[in-house]
């Protein structure tokens, strides 16, 4: 077990070499080599989450090791079915996704990273624990996490390139010409479309865990800090999507919008994270049912 | 609220500016905003406690500030809710203001309207609903529950019988903890035969190697030396060839062996010189006799008398008359007959009779001052000794094994202080036991032994005490081996003994029981309705009892003697609309995001996007 998590740990750390690598020589076999690596540190990290499935006899996500290789294991997932699409769907295979990949490598070597240093004891389900509703609510929840964390990297890359370039049209991830897309794709669109993708499962993450609460301590809704803080990282991004709206009707230039979507995103995701792993450090923790993943 | 059909008013209200805030995204965008801070000061600021708490933490000022604009009690205070009520007001003038009849508007619609149920749903539940709880004592029923908020009876128009409690749990799990002393570093590895593990930050590695699911300690005495220092047999007793008995006697420890059935004791006895020796094998001797001794303190009197039951002794010059009741050689089991007990702790009662009339001792020849200490008595000048030999008995038999340094070993047989026969021994072989019918063997000499204690898997069935019969748990053991700078050591370690330490003192190792997790809790309950049961169900934590709108949840128990089952009470007439608005809300954005799109492409052919879509729509979702 712990071997495979070294390994793990590595072969992602190597995703992250061969997709800058891919990013500065960007050949068509380059960009096999990164998708490959990165598959490579998936498959792993898939052995590592069905081995933990078979020993601990319960779904892998109820403690903090299982839910770190767990994070990881859909982070990866989500981006290669990203490029996967980019590729056979979109049909683009020039394009600077290789960025977002290394970023997302790196992601996935931080929460293995987690993962090495955490007591990783099969611990018993308490009784709480016992519930599919468990299952889908963290499933979707750690589902969402991921594309949102793309919408996060990708965010990061378009600030970036816009405060080098200044407005000169670089940073386009995927260009149309040779595709199926009808236009090209910046980074802040692969933001966006990003969470739309996530948007949904955080939602389903949301009302599941509502369910189960509704089950196992009989109110759907106790304002108790976890409950609150996914409510606030909803709401967060539920104002991003209604943003762009209203934009257009400021004063606000045009080219400008853009920018403060991607800071909405830049906040938005460390939100997230804090719901995830820093629910600990609030005064009012102590208060709280369902802080399980301390 | 507005109809298309009189286009005059429909004018006038989008008009209204009023009425275009209420429906703007704005509006939303800013309740959202407002809502999220609110959210993050409710987990930052602590939440309905009483006031004492808020000046202690934030002081005299900030509490008050606190207080005043309902900071303390941000979820139910009239702010919170009024943004609540906004918000709803917001989605509703905004959903009636864009209805459209087309497909693409259905995710928008159903997300829309299905956020005002939920918040409909709540406020049902809150004016509407109830919530409590109460504890049910096994075999006994309530027919009332205590609200949450303020503990009043809430009287229930049925009984809720608990028949019974049970609570399930995980046989025990068992962990390996490292640590590194001079680092002080921590760490649990699991504790499976597996491959080496190295302790980050430090220069030792572990290995499990073997494992027993239960294993305990054995002494087993091995022999050092050709000397006797130390010496010890192993012995056999036989009956028509069975072995009845079995078991080393060590010379200078635990030297003896009672057969209480057979009025016989085994002793094994070893002379240094030939002196001893003939004394030893041959003469039965006086076996010294238990004595008592009394002292009264401040008088210079004091009187010494052989311990025989019922007799009674006066103190010449003093009122007391001490009256020996009765001799144990081991007071934990003074109440078995007096040859079946092994003289461990070998004690006397004793009644003082006196001018403040009786009282009772024990005197234990091993701790003289124990019952002055531990009781309050009567006499206190009255000091009580009693003074039982080592090899004092009671048996009539007994069978002496004797040895001395120049080679000589007998084994003599004496009854009731007579010396009937002796015999020379030899290991291995087989010696008849006057007229009892059992015979004597001797099977291992060791001259100097020493014990060595060594772990073994438990073989034998035997049952444990803290639980049930038939399930007899364990202690599980690792053999373990340690990698580190003095080089490598292995060894056994049994669970939940002390911690195990490298030679170097800074490395240890600790094996122990995590605790027994509960599995589950569940209460059988039935509902008894005019006198009729109505219903009877399992419930346990996630699948609560449901009768008349009231669910009843596993919600605790009696953490001491786990009597009562704790059981959490709630009536939600609104959830049926939260949880519709919940299956709506998820629909609703599974078609905006994940349908729309693909049926937007397909209605797209041959229609001007323009007209489709709001300037909004296309700004939103990046529609080119
Ligand atoms: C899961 C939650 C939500 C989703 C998925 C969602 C989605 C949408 C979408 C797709 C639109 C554009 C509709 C169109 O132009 O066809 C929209 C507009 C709007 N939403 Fe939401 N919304 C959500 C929650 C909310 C909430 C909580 C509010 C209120 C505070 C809100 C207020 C508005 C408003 C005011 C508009 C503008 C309507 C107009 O332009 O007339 N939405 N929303």
């Amino acid at each position: 077990m712990d071997f495979t998590l070294n390994i793990t740990y590595y072969v992602y750390i190597a995703a992250i070499v061969a997709y800058i690598v891919r990013e500065v020589w960007r050949a068509k076999t380059l960009r096999w080599i990164a998708f490959g690596v990165f598959t490579g540190g998936f498959v792993l990290n898939t052995i590592l989450v069905i081995t933990r499935w078979f020993e601990a006899n319960h779904a892998p996500m109820s403690d903090k090791y299982e839910s770190f290789v767990f994070f990881a294991f859909t982070i990866a997932g989500v981006y290669l079915i990203m490029e996967l699409v980019t590729i056979f769907i979109a049909r683009v295979h020039e394009s600077r996704l290789g960025i977002v990949g290394a970023l997302q490598s790196l992601l996935a070597v931080w929460m293995i990273h987690s993962a090495l240093n955490t007591d990783s004891t099969i611990k018993e389900l308490p009784p709480a624990l016992q519930s599919n509703w468990l299952v889908v609510h963290v499933i979707n929840y750690f589902v969402s996490y991921s594309a949102l964390s793309i919408s996060f990297t990708a965010a990061i890359i378009y600030l970036i390139y816009r405060a080098i370039y200044r407005g000169r049209a670089q940073e386009i991830v995927m260009s149309g010409s040779d595709s199926q897309l009808r236009k090209d794709v910046t980074f802040d669109k692969l933001a966006y479309i990003s969470v739309t993708i996530g948007f949904p499962f955080l939602t389903i993450g949301l009302i599941t865990g509502s369910i189960w609460a509704k089950g196992a301590w009989g109110t759907y809704w106790g304002w108790d800090p976890k409950e609150t803080w996914s409510l606030i990282s909803w709401l967060v991004y539920l104002a991003y999507l209604h943003l762009p709206m209203i934009l257009p009707k400021t004063k606000i230039k045009k080219t400008l919008a853009p920018i403060i979507l991607s800071i909405v995103l830049l906040i938005a995701f460390p939100v997230v994270l804090f719901t995830f792993m820093g629910m600990h450090k609030l005064p009012t923790a102590s208060d709280s049912d369902h802080i399980y993943a301390e | 609220m507005t109809t298309v059909a009189n286009s005059q008013n429909k004018k006038v209200k989008n008009d209204s500016s009023t009425w275009q805030f209420l429906c703007s995204v704005k509006l939303a965008v800013i309740i959202i905003i407002i809502l999220a801070v609110a959210c993050i000061l409710g987990t930052l600021i602590l939440q309905m406690r009483p006031p004492e708490d808020y000046v202690n933490r934030y002081g005299e000022g900030l509490a008050k500030f606190f207080s005043a604009v309902q900071l303390t009690d941000i979820f139910h205070s009239y702010w919170f809710s009024f943004l609540l009520v906004l918000l709803c007001v917001n989605l509703g003038c905004c959903t009636v203001k864009r209805w459209r009849n087309t497909v693409l508007q259905i995710g928008f619609l159903v997300t829309h309207i299905s956020i005002i149920m939920i918040l409909i749903g709540c406020v049902i539940d809150m004016m509407l609903g109830e919530k409590g709880g109460v504890n049910v004592y096994e075999g006994k029923s309530v027919d009332y529950y205590l609200n949450r908020a303020d503990y009043r009876k809430i009287p229930l128009d049925f009984k809720v019988y608990c028949d019974d409690f049970i609570i399930e749990r995980h046989p025990p799990n068992y962990k390996l903890l490292t640590f590194v002393k001079n680092k002080e570093l921590e760490k649990f590895i699991p504790p499976k035969v597996g491959n080496k593990i190295k302790i980050p930050g430090s220069n030792y590695a572990v290995t499990v190697k073997d494992f027993y699911p239960d294993a305990e300690y054995r002494a087993e005495p091995i022999n050092t030396s050709k000397e006797p220092n130390n010496p010890g047999i192993y012995v056999q007793m036989l009956e028509s060839n069975h072995v009845t008995a079995e078991g080393w006697l060590l010379a200078k420890d635990r030297n003896w062996y009672n057969d209480p059935k057979r009025d016989l004791k085994i002793e094994y006895l070893w002379a240094d010189n030939d002196d001893a020796y003939e004394k030893l094998a041959k003469a039965a001797g006086e076996i010294a006799k238990p004595t008592l001794d009394v002292v009264i303190e401040g008088k210079n009197i004091s009187r010494s008398a052989p311990v025989e039951v019922g007799k009674s002794i006066s103190i010449d010059g003093t009122e007391y008359v001490v009256e020996i009741k009765q001799l144990a050689l081991d007071y934990a089991e003074r109440d078995a007959p007096l040859n079946e007990q092994s003289s461990d702790n070998p004690a006397v009662r004793v009644e003082i009779n006196g001018p403040q009339g009786k009282e009772t001792r024990w005197t234990f020849s091993k701790y003289p001052d124990y019952w002055d200490k531990a009781h309050q008595a009567k006499y206190k000048d009255v000091k009580l000794t009693c003074y039982v030999p080592d090899n004092f008995s009671q048996t009539a038999n007994s069978l002496r094994i004797v040895q001395n340094k120049d080679g000589k070993q007998t084994l003599s047989y004496l009854s009731k202080g007579k010396l009937v026969s002796i015999t020379d021994w030899e290991v291995e072989k087989r010696y008849d036991i006057e007229d009892t019918g059992l015979q004597m063997r001797i099977l291992k000499y060791f001259p100097s032994h020493s014990i060595k204690k060594e772990v073994v898997e438990s073989t034998g069935s035997h049952e444990g005490h803290n639980h049930g019969p038939g399930e007899h748990i364990g202690t599980p053991a690792i053999f373990v081996e340690i990698e580190g700078p003095r080089g490598t050591v292995a060894d056994w370690m049994l669970a939940n003994n002390p911690p195990k330490w490298y030679p170097d003192k800074n490395f240890a190792l600790l094996y122990e029981q995590a605790g027994m997790a509960i599995k589950d809790y569940k209460s059988i309950l039935r509902v008894v309705e005019d006198g009729k049961t109505v219903m009877t169900k399992i419930i346990e934590v996630n699948d609560p009892l449901k009768y008349k709108g009231y669910v009843f949840y596993q919600s605790s128990y009696d953490p001491e003697g786990e009597r009562y089952t704790g059981l959490q009470v709630t009536r939600n007439p609104g959830l049926i609309v939260v949880y519709t608005g919940f299956i709506l809300l998820c629909i609703g954005v599974v078609f905006i995001f994940y349908v729309k799109p693909f049926l937007r492409r397909k209605l797209k052919k041959g229609q001007k996007v323009e007209e489709y879509y709001s300037e909004d729509e296309i700004a939103a979702e990046h529609i080119e």
